[in-house]
């Protein structure tokens, strides 16, 4: 299939906006209602020049852009975002450990077009790239795979790991809890983990999402890249313990990256992230686990993926990534019959899991090659929905926002 | 013992998913029919040429002379299967039901475009009653297909006397969700009001759509339409039963939601009694308990599995399903309503 042609079944494109020229966005997404009634969507970037950007989707077919910030150093990425009300936790994470800033910093949103600097949470190091991800949906803490000065792993690629901040005083954060796999820190009593035999599949075993969520505020949904998920018992946020661990690598190739729990359902939905070109990680799913008994989840399925050879050669990536997680925020969307994830060349798919069993495809969207784009496939990389059910997708490198409407 | 009790969820009502609109995620389909040069082919060769019709299948079939009309419409459709030699509510049902499958198959693996709808055109004589049947009696067509619309053409030159003297050009009418009265610039404005008024006769749920000098703009007719033809339509048993070989239609309503037992047990009843005379069955039934409609269609014996809407269409909440029927009035299924739920009381 030619990068050049679309493909939108099931879903309705209601606008595109290339942000500027800097349409190469991360995966940090997070809905605002600011105080005047505006609805504003704030995106983070996936590496330098921007930090984040902020797009008023009030009308979600006419966005227009109203603040957009530029990161201090060409070293650093911002990646990831969340927002609770007016507060807004960018997470900095930069290319060489030792560099800085590298942490996290807490913004006050309430005028949109004035980011205003609340705090800033060093997480800088000689062992330390800083934050890769956050996860900040309460307003009390902040959960977060990162890197710290005191950490010094046992492999330089599993420098990150589970941390828990505190920032009800958001003006001075306080570490509360962490959490490493066994044996990547130095000093353990356990030897290092086992690594992937390739080295291109080598991505460490560290921490990427870390989700927790309001109906279980003492669980933390942890994936934890090449080590797998936990499901983590965080009842005391000083002392996370794992409940359960599920690893699918090998026989595949890694990079676990979102855990996200359907708790009436019981159910877990878990997410790889494919990482090289060409689809030499393939195949990169997501995956359905029957969570009937946490300490023991069972997968039963995986959704359907595009062809193969359909993707694999249409430029940059191509399998799983982010899926929309239920973020608990009165400006999310919730469903535990659809799942919808972003795919890099594969689009945006929605999948009906009432019956967890067999998942089906229930909509695509692939749009053509954004322009500019150095891969010259469409790369898309995170998804948002709102609660009016509004889709917001973005691209990895330049074709910016994607909004959108399910028509299923 | 279902899925769901093992993985219960809220937002699933007793017929699963919501939905938001009747066909879900299923592949829409258009089937257009109309008799001999009714100005099929035409039409939707406009369509495809068209930004909409951008990601179509075309199934064709042809009576008699293979790949006429095919050789027309290959050139602009995504990807055109040709039935072989026969008509399609007959001997080459089964072809279409392995041409729809092997579309599925292809697109799916990559070997063919990604496209979004299917158009069937059928030939000239086809009774259009087997192919809506397919669609419900092949559990795998129903689930992965929903007849979006059949749409009927009607050649406003030479169509009364067509409908005159063919079972078939009338069922075509009888059966289409949209009408298209085509010629329009070959006859005069009396003749296209009387034919328009045959045709109301014949179909008053169908919308009529009349080519302007004889161009309509085709995207209006493949375009996906809730709920139409069951909102507003009253009680229509064709008068000219001579001329319709018994076959009426009526609008079933009831103000009241309805058991969902009720409806299931009536409509059992019916179709063992009367199952070949339903010629299609289609409309919204407010089924107590669920907050949307509940879409309900099938043709003759069979009844696709009911779906659940998100939402209704409109303010009106009442149960409104369309009967095409032969020779079973409205009388008749109202009163075996009525005598279902006595037993039921």
């Amino acid at each position: 299939m030619p990068a050049s042609e679309a493909i939108c079944s099931n879903f309705k494109l209601l606008a595109h906006h290339e942000l500027g020229g800097f349409g190469g966005m991360g995966e940090g997404m997070a809905v605002q209602v600011a105080k005047d009634g505006r609805r504003i969507i704030w995106l983070a970037h996936e590496s330098a020049p921007k930090n984040f950007t902020a797009v008023d989707v009030s009308d979600p077919c006419s966005p227009k852009m109203v603040v957009q910030t530029d990161l201090p150093q060409s070293f650093m990425r911002s990646n990831s975002l969340e927002l609770t009300g007016d507060i807004l936790a960018v997470a900095y994470q930069c290319q060489k450990v030792g560099q800085k800033p590298a942490g996290f910093e807490l913004f006050d949103v309430s005028v949109p077009e004035k980011p205003k600097s609340i705090a800033f949470f060093d997480c800088s190091g000689p062992n330390s790239r800083g934050v890769h991800q956050l996860w900040f949906c309460d307003g009390e803490y902040v959960h977060m795979g990162a890197g710290a000065p005191d950490f010094k792993p046992t492999h330089p690629q599993d420098d990150q790991f589970y941390r828990c901040v505190d920032v009800r005083n958001p003006s001075k954060p306080v570490e509360v809890g962490r959490w490493w796999l066994p044996g990547t820190r130095e000093g353990d009593n356990t030897p290092p983990p086992a690594r992937h035999k390739a080295p291109a599949l080598d991505r460490g075993n560290r921490a990427h999402n870390t989700n927790v969520y309001k109906q279980r505020p003492d669980r933390l949904y942890l994936a934890y890249i090449d080590a797998g998920m936990f499901i983590m018992d965080i009842s005391d946020k000083a002392n996370p313990k794992p409940i359960a661990r599920w690893d699918n690598s090998p026989p595949y190739t890694g990079f676990t990256h979102t855990l996200v729990p359907l708790f009436e359902r019981n159910l877990l939905i878990m997410t790889d992230e494919s990482t090289a070109d060409e689809a030499k990680d393939w195949p990169k799913l997501i995956w359905v686990l029957d969570g009937r008994d946490e300490t023991n989840p069972v997968p039963i399925a995986t959704c359907p993926l595009p062809p193969h050879e359909t993707y694999a050669h249409r430029g940059g990536r191509f399998g799983a990534h982010n899926i929309f997680e239920n973020t608990p925020s009165p400006h999310a969307w919730f469903s535990d019959q659809v799942i919808v994830g972003t795919f890099f060349n594969g689009g945006l798919r929605a999948y009906d899991i009432s019956n967890p069993y067999q998942p089906k495809e229930a909509a695509v969207f692939v749009p053509e090659a954004p322009r500019g784009s150095p891969a010259g496939a469409i790369q898309l990389n995170d998804v948002f929905i709102d609660e009016r059910a509004v889709v917001y997708t973005v691209d990895r490198f330049s074709g910016g926002l994607y909004i959108l409407e399910m028509d299923f | 013992m279902s899925t769901l009790d093992l993985f219960p969820s809220r937002e699933a009502g007793q017929f699963g998913r919501r939905l938001k609109r009747p066909r879900g995620t299923r592949i829409p389909v258009y089937v257009v029919t109309g008799f001999l040069g009714a100005g099929k082919t035409t039409l939707v060769r406009e369509f495809l040429n068209t930004p909409e019709g951008h990601g179509t299948a075309m199934v064709v079939n042809e009576f008699g002379t293979v790949g006429i009309d095919d050789a027309l419409v290959r050139a602009s459709a995504d990807e055109t299967v040709l039935l072989g030699n026969g008509c399609v509510c007959c001997n080459t049902r089964s072809d279409l039901q392995v041409a729809l499958r092997g579309l599925v198959a292809d697109r799916e693996r990559g070997a063919i475009p990604h496209f979004q709808r299917i158009v069937i055109e059928t030939s000239g004589l086809a009774d259009p009653g087997p192919i809506l049947q397919t669609f419900v009696s092949d559990r795998a067509l129903g689930g992965e297909f929903h007849v979006e619309a059949a749409i009927t053409l009607v050649d406003s030159v030479s169509a009364q006397e067509t409908l005159h003297w063919s079972v078939e050009a009338r069922k075509q009418v009888i059966l289409a969700d949209r009408l298209v009265v085509t010629k329009t610039d070959l006859a005069s404005l009396p003749k296209i009001e009387l034919l328009k008024d045959r045709l109301t006769d014949l179909n008053r749920h169908a919308a009529i759509e009349t080519a302007v000098n004889g161009v309509i703009d085709p995207r209006r007719l493949f375009a996906d339409r809730n709920g139409e033809g069951v909102a507003e339509e009253r009680n229509t048993f064709v008068a000219e039963a001579a001329h319709s070989d018994g076959i009426g239609s009526f609008v079933w309503t009831e103000t009241a939601p309805i058991a969902w037992d009720l409806y299931v047990r009536t409509m059992e009843t019916l179709t063992a009694l009367r199952g070949p005379d339903l010629l299609r069955v289609k409309g919204f039934v407010n089924v107590e308990g669920c907050a949307g409609p509940v879409v309900v269609q099938g043709v003759q014996h069979l009844m696709h599995p009911p779906v659940e809407l998100q939402t209704w269409p409109d303010a009106d909440r009442a149960t409104r399903v369309v009967f095409i029927t032969r020779n079973v009035p409205e009388q008749a299924v109202r009163d075996l309503f009525a005598a279902v739920r006595a037993l039921a009381a």
